[in-house]
Order: structure tokens, then C-alpha cells, then sequence
């Protein structure tokens, strides 16, 4: 057991929950904010302005230390909306049609952040990263292996940065939870399975304003057939992945991370049994097998897009000892102790866990003190969160660029985890088991 | 399943025009209430886009907004220090500047702080500092409540929306309590909307505007009084009527609270404000908007 039961990486943009105080008191908020905006700016563009941009570009205007100087949209209406509400914030941001505009013209950036359609994320990314600048792309990185593995390769040639959006990776609840929990307490004891989801309810196809159609030849010249495919370019082969790829590849990613290593086989079943007019399944069973040092581990996985049921969105990772259910939404997180696990108290004492009351001691084997009903004691994950749950990531890749840190999810290691998510895709349209070598998991 | 717009398109002209003469009645779950979007004159498929776009920028607004999310901007603003600031979003900003305004106008009977008196033995104080878009905590701890302000101001920008979408006429309405009226479907002169239990006798026909309500049906005595912190209500129930939600939301709950005589000062300085109070079965009305027709 580690003394230290919070690091560096962990804390930053992490607060200390009621009961974990002492963990943070050497590191206080302010401290890191007076470092961060001591350091110069970072000059970045952000390319696609679409939902998951809106999310990136939330978090892209309370980062400290940047300076976003402009958005990259083929919409008009996107676009121009966003430079609108951005100069009413109080930011000089230029709007630009496409990533080549926007680099024939700024030539004063150091990075650009990537959240256009899956199908551009390697032809914009290798670009950027050819013109010379550090690139964190949304994932997946791309909706093809040989679109993925040609971005790790130009990160290769430049010596860019290349930071993928697995945002989990730079999460410090989960950091905590994965060095400290599993790692080092061994809470979890031998694990032997793991089960993640997403579920979401039924929703209609995004529509858009009157008066706001992108131009045929427009659309067409970048790849769309019409307004409707362009505003549910997730749903389009050639386009995207489909929710498997939308949605479980953040939690897939996590069996990888969590488990250390990529699974040796996956077997699927889905279907597009419910909507009418995509091309991607709308819902799908996965299992991936991970050949774990201790023994075999077995991964399942469902999307559904027609049921929000089953308890949201999360991964949980179950052992011989403990269960730890992990999610982005702390109201979801729990921790079990199997009853043949020793107490936790002692991981209680150490800040390690918070109890919702404190364990009674097990005292002499022959002695008994009678009184009310003791509930079952909950544990949770003594360190909350305050930010943005994608700022930690972006803030990683800045500081990355800045020398001060190591990215916590760069293209190589992304493209192991993408990897096995195209297969899990693969699986449901062969309709059996496909084995997977390590060696094809490295780009 | 919403059908490709060419589908729509081809779609047989008298079956579109008949979907157009409905109002087309959408609800959503937020802010632990149930929004609606009713909109007239529409295409329903297109009316059912437009409400989806409309009950996203409410989602994005409660994960703002709500002191319940860990990582929201109010939370956060409840972690500062004194001298502290913190860098908001664009629609936080605005909202706290509403509320800002609303406090000042209202003399302290709405305030984002109102229950801060319980567990502070002073009102927390905060500024808005010009041209920074940040908020700085000046004393005590920030313990903000938008639950007078807050549905209200989604309703405001989902309104916005929905005109960038071409659907003016419209209804919104947040848990029954705040109501956004835009255009009066057609052949109508207003959206008809009712003072107190369903099916009330006082109806007005209202479009582009407000009408909110608060009242101590529901949650009980709820209503503290932010100038004591303490439990100050003086009437069973008070509606505002105004130009925007945020501004009648939070001026309904300040008509709980405030005098008679106070009410009347607040809404004669502001000449788009009305506030209805109720005795027994009678309404009477305060302020020197005009009133709008009854329904």
C-alpha cells in the first residue's frame, strides 16, 4: 500500500470530497491556477463546431493559458453563431470555411483541437499535424484502421503531438480509481470480468433551421449526399462508426486501459432492427476475452439506442474480492465488497475510500453486543470533480505542449483500443468470433 | 423515426397542410420538472426537430446551471474563495446578470442566495466584473439557488431557438409554474393561460410574453426570504407577467414576499411588469402594463 494515496496527475482539476480533505491540503486550486496562467499562451483553432465541439469549445473557454483564436465550420450557421456568441464572451476568434482555409491564414497557432465528422479526422489531422502543429483529435480517430493508423504514423514523422479524446484517460476520479483501487489495494482482488453500457433513448434525427442549408454542391464536395446525412453523419458508413464506435468506444477503451492489455478475441450480435433509414446498427452485444496474467477475464459491452434502461452509462470491473462501477456521472459510481473480502477500513483510514459511517471494529470472536439494525455501509471515491469533464484532457494535451506533461492518451496507444472497437463492428456483421494478436493492434 | 426531409418533401400536400393546422405538444424532463414545447403552425416533423434542438439547449443549460452537478458552473461558484474569480460560460454570465438586475429591482426579495442565511451569518456578496465574464466571490460562500431563475431563463433561450428555427408561435412552458408565449397560433389571439388550478375562471390570451407563477401549493412554505433568510411569505400565491421568463420567474417569487405597498414601488419602475395577486376568488393586478385580453 502507497502512502501517497493522491499524485500529481491525479489532483489536477480535482477537488477533495467532504472527508477527503487532508489529501489536497498541500495543493490548493489556487495555487495551480496562478501557475497555469503564468505560463505563455498557447495560440489553437478549433476545427468543427458541431455538438462534440460545442463541448470541447465549453472547456476551451475557461482553460488558462490558451488563446483560441479561431473556429472551422463548412456550416454557415454553425459557424457564424459561434464567432457571434464567442466575441459576445469576449473572444477575438476569425471564423473559417475548411482546415485549409484556416491554415493558408493563421500562421501564428501551435495547435488545433479536431471534432469534424469521424471520415475527416485523418485527411484534417495529418494536415495539421504536417503543418507543423501539436493536434488532439476527437475520437475515433478515424472511421477506417488504415485512416487511424496513417495519423499515428505522420505523428511518427513530425514528432507532433497527437492527443485523442478518450477524456476517461485524464479523468482523476478514474486515475484514482485505477492506480490507487486496483492497483495498488488490489480492492477488486482477481478480476474476472467486466461489463460496461450505454444506453439512450429513442431520439429523432437532428434536423436544422430553415434557411440555413449548406449548398448541394457544397455538401457533396465534402463528402455528404444531403442535409439530413450531414447532420447524422454518425449513422452513415463511410462516414462514421456507429454507435459502437460513437458510444462504446469510450468504455471499450477503459477495458483496455483498466485491464492493461487488448483482448485476444471478440464475438458480437446487433442489427439495425429499429430505425429505418440509417445504415449503422442501432444496438450491439459485445464480448471481448482478455488473457490476463492471473487468469481470463471476460468483457461485455451493449449499446442501445432505443432504451434508456439498464442504469445509464458506465464500466464496472468485478473481482474475486470487490466490484468498482465506474462512470463519468459520480451519482453512478459504487463500490461492492464481496464478503469474503477483508474490512475496508483501513483503505477508509488512508483516504483511500470514504464509508458512509465508520466500520465497527470486528472485535473478540467470542463476544456480541446487541442494538438496532447497522445498515450496509456505502463507499464511494474520495475525490470529486469540479471541471468540465472534458477539460483535464484538453488541459493535459496543452501542458504536454508546454513540456510540463506526459499525453495521457497520444495516437499509439488510441489506436490499440480503435482497433479492437472496429473489430467488435467487424464481429456483428461476420457473426462470430474473431480472434485478435497483439502484434495487430500496434500501429 | 423523423423522416428524410426529401421524404417530407414528397409527402402528399393536404396530409402536410393538416399536420400544420395542429399544435404540436412535446415534452422533456429537466431541471427535476417537465418542460413542454407546444408549437402551431408547423409541420410536425419539423416542429419535432426544432423542440429537440430547443429541449438540448435546456439540457445544456441545467448542467450549467444546477447546484445538484458536481461540475457545474454554479457549484463551482460555491467553491470560491473570498477575492477568488471564476471564468463563466456565456449563458451563466447572463443569467447571473439577470439575476443581478432582478435582485436589484426587486429590492432583495429575489435572490440567488435567499437560503445562504441559514448556514451563513451574513448575505454572501458577488460581482460581475465588467468586460471579464467572471464572477469574484466578496464575501461569505456563494451558495447560489437558480431555482427561481433558472427555468425561466431556459425557457428565454429556447425561444431564441425557436425563432432562429422559424417557428414563432410557440408555448413553452417549465413545470407549470413559468409559461413563454410567442406568436399567437393562427386565427387566434392568444395562447388562453390560466391564474392558479387547471381550468381556472381567470384566463388571458397572452403572446410574447411571460406569465409565471409562485405559490405554496406544492413545496409548502418554500419561499425564504432572502433579506432574513427566513420563512417570508406573505400570500398564498402571486403571478408576474413581462417580457421575459427569467424576469417574470424571479418576480413571481419576489411578489410572495413583498408588501403590497412594495410591489406596487417595484412595478412602477418598471412599466413592463404586472403582478396578479389573488384574494379568495378575486385577481387584482399591480402595475401599469397593459393588461392582456381575457381569454
Amino acid at each position: 500500500m502507497v502512502t501517497q494515496p493522491i499524485n500529481r496527475r491525479e489532483f489536477l482539476g480535482t477537488t477533495a470530497a467532504a472527508g477527503a480533505g487532508l489529501l489536497l491540503t498541500s495543493c490548493s486550486p489556487k495555487a495551480i491556477v496562478k501557475k497555469a496562467s503564468a505560463l505563455s499562451k498557447i495560440n489553437i483553432a478549433l476545427i468543427g463546431c458541431g455538438a462534440q465541439g460545442q463541448v470541447l469549445l465549453d472547456s476551451l473557454q475557461v482553460i488558462e493559458g490558451i488563446r483560441l483564436a479561431a473556429v472551422v465550420d463548412i456550416w454557415d450557421y454553425n459557424r457564424n453563431s459561434n464567432v457571434r456568441r464567442l466575441k459576445e464572451n469576449g473572444f477575438d476568434v476569425t471564423g473559417y470555411h475548411d482546415y485549409e482555409e484556416l491554415l493558408a491564414h493563421e500562421k501564428d497557432l501551435q495547435a488545433v483541437v479536431v471534432a469534424v465528422p469521424d471520415f475527416w479526422h485523418a485527411p484534417v489531422t495529418n494536415a495539421c499535424l504536417n503543418a507543423g502543429l501539436h493536434v488532439y483529435c476527437e475520437k475515433m480517430m478515424s472511421n477506417t484502421i488504415d485512416g487511424a493508423r496513417s495519423m499515428v504514423a505522420t505523428m511518427r514523422k513530425t514528432g507532433k503531438l497527437l492527443q485523442i479524446g478518450h477524456q476517461r484517460r485524464s479523468n482523476p476520479r478514474y486515475m484514482f480509481a485505477l492506480n490507487r483501487l486496483v492497483r495498488d489495494a488490489q480492492i477488486c482482488g482477481r478480476l474476472t470480468a467486466a461489463q460496461a453500457q450505454w444506453n439512450r433513448a429513442k431520439t429523432d434525427d437532428l434536423g436544422w433551421p430553415k434557411h440555413s442549408d449548406i449548398k448541394p454542391e457544397v455538401l457533396a464536395q465534402y463528402g455528404f449526399k444531403d442535409m439530413h446525412q450531414f447532420r447524422n453523419w454518425r449513422w452513415f458508413k463511410g462516414l462514421g462508426g456507429g454507435p459502437l464506435s460513437d458510444l462504446g468506444a469510450h468504455q471499450i477503451d477503459i477495458f483496455n486501459w483498466w485491464f492493461g492489455q487488448t483482448p485476444k478475441s471478440v464475438m458480437a450480435s446487433g442489427g439495425l432492427d429499429y430505425y429505418k433509414n440509417h445504415d449503422w446498427y442501432d444496438n450491439a452485444m459485445v464480448i471481448y476475452e482478455y488473457p490476463l496474467a492471473e487468469g481470463v477475464a471476460r468483457a461485455f459491452y451493449q449499446v442501445q439506442t432505443t432504451t434508456s434502461a439498464g442504469g445509464g452509462y458506465f464500466e464496472m470491473f468485478m473481482g474475486d474480492e470487490g466490484t468498482i462501477k465506474m462512470s463519468e456521472n459520480p451519482g453512478i459510481t459504487k463500490l461492492y465488497r464481496e464478503d469474503r473480502a477483508k474490512a475496508w477500513d483501513e483503505l477508509v483510514a488512508k483516504n483511500y475510500l470514504s464509508a458512509s459511517a465508520v466500520e465497527r471494529p470486528a472485535g473478540d470472536a467470542d463476544k456480541v453486543d446487541v442494538r438496532e439494525t447497522a445498515p450496509l455501509l456505502q463507499y464511494d471515491i474520495p475525490v470529486s470533480f469540479n471541471k468540465k469533464i472534458h477539460q483535464p484532457h484538453l488541459e493535459n494535451f496543452f501542458n504536454a505542449i508546454r513540456g510540463t506533461a506526459k499525453l495521457n492518451c497520444p495516437a499509439d496507444e488510441a489506436f490499440a483500443s480503435e482497433y479492437v472497437i472496429h473489430k467488435a463492428n467487424e464481429a456483428v456483421a461476420a457473426q462470430k468470433m474473431i480472434a485478435i494478436t497483439a502484434q495487430e493492434t500496434e500501429a | 423515426m423523423v423522416a428524410a426531409p426529401d421524404e417530407c418533401d414528397g409527402r402528399d400536400a393536404a396530409a402536410k397542410a393538416a399536420t400544420m393546422s395542429e399544435i404540436h405538444v412535446f415534452n422533456h424532463h429537466a431541471m427535476a420538472t417537465q418542460f413542454q414545447v407546444r408549437i402551431a403552425d408547423e409541420d410536425k416533423t419539423y416542429a419535432g426537430q426544432a423542440a429537440q434542438a430547443a429541449f438540448a439547449v435546456t439540457d445544456d443549460l441545467e448542467s450549467r446551471l444546477s447546484r445538484f452537478r458536481a461540475n457545474s458552473e454554479i457549484t463551482q461558484i460555491t467553491q470560491l474563495a473570498v477575492g477568488e474569480k471564476l471564468r463563466l460560460s456565456g449563458p451563466v454570465f447572463a443569467c447571473l446578470n439577470i439575476a443581478r438586475k432582478m435582485e436589484n429591482a426587486t429590492r432583495g426579495a429575489f435572490s440567488l442566495t435567499a437560503a445562504a442565511l441559514k448556514t451563513q451569518p451574513t448575505k454572501p456578496l458577488w460581482s460581475l466584473p465588467a468586460n471579464e465574464f467572471t464572477i469574484r466571490c466578496d464575501s461569505g460562500r456563494l451558495e447560489f439557488d437558480l431555482g427561481a431563475i433558472g427555468k425561466g431563463f431556459a425557457l428565454d433561450r429556447m425561444a431564441e431557438l425557436l425563432r432562429e428555427w422559424s417557428c414563432p408561435a410557440f408555448l413553452l412552458v417549465a413545470g407549470g409554474s413559468s409559461i413563454l408565449a410567442g406568436n399567437a397560433p393562427a386565427n387566434s389571439a392568444g395562447w388562453s393561460c390560466g391564474l392558479g388550478d387547471d381550468h381556472s375562471p381567470q384566463r388571458y390570451r397572452l403572446k410574447n410574453c411571460s406569465l409565471s407563477g409562485s405559490g405554496l401549493a406544492v413545496q409548502g412554505k418554500h419561499i425564504l426570504d432572502p433579506r432574513t433568510g427566513l420563512p417570508g411569505t406573505l400570500r398564498h400565491r402571486a403571478w408576474a407577467l413581462t417580457d421575459t421568463a427569467a424576469e417574470s420567474d424571479a418576480l413571481s417569487t419576489a411578489g410572495m414576499i413583498l408588501r403590497e405597498d412594495e410591489i406596487t414601488a417595484v412595478v412602477g419602475k418598471n412599466q413592463d411588469w404586472l403582478v396578479f395577486l389573488q384574494e379568495k376568488e378575486n385577481w387584482r393586478h399591480l402595475g401599469q402594463r397593459q393588461m392582456p385580453p381575457e381569454a
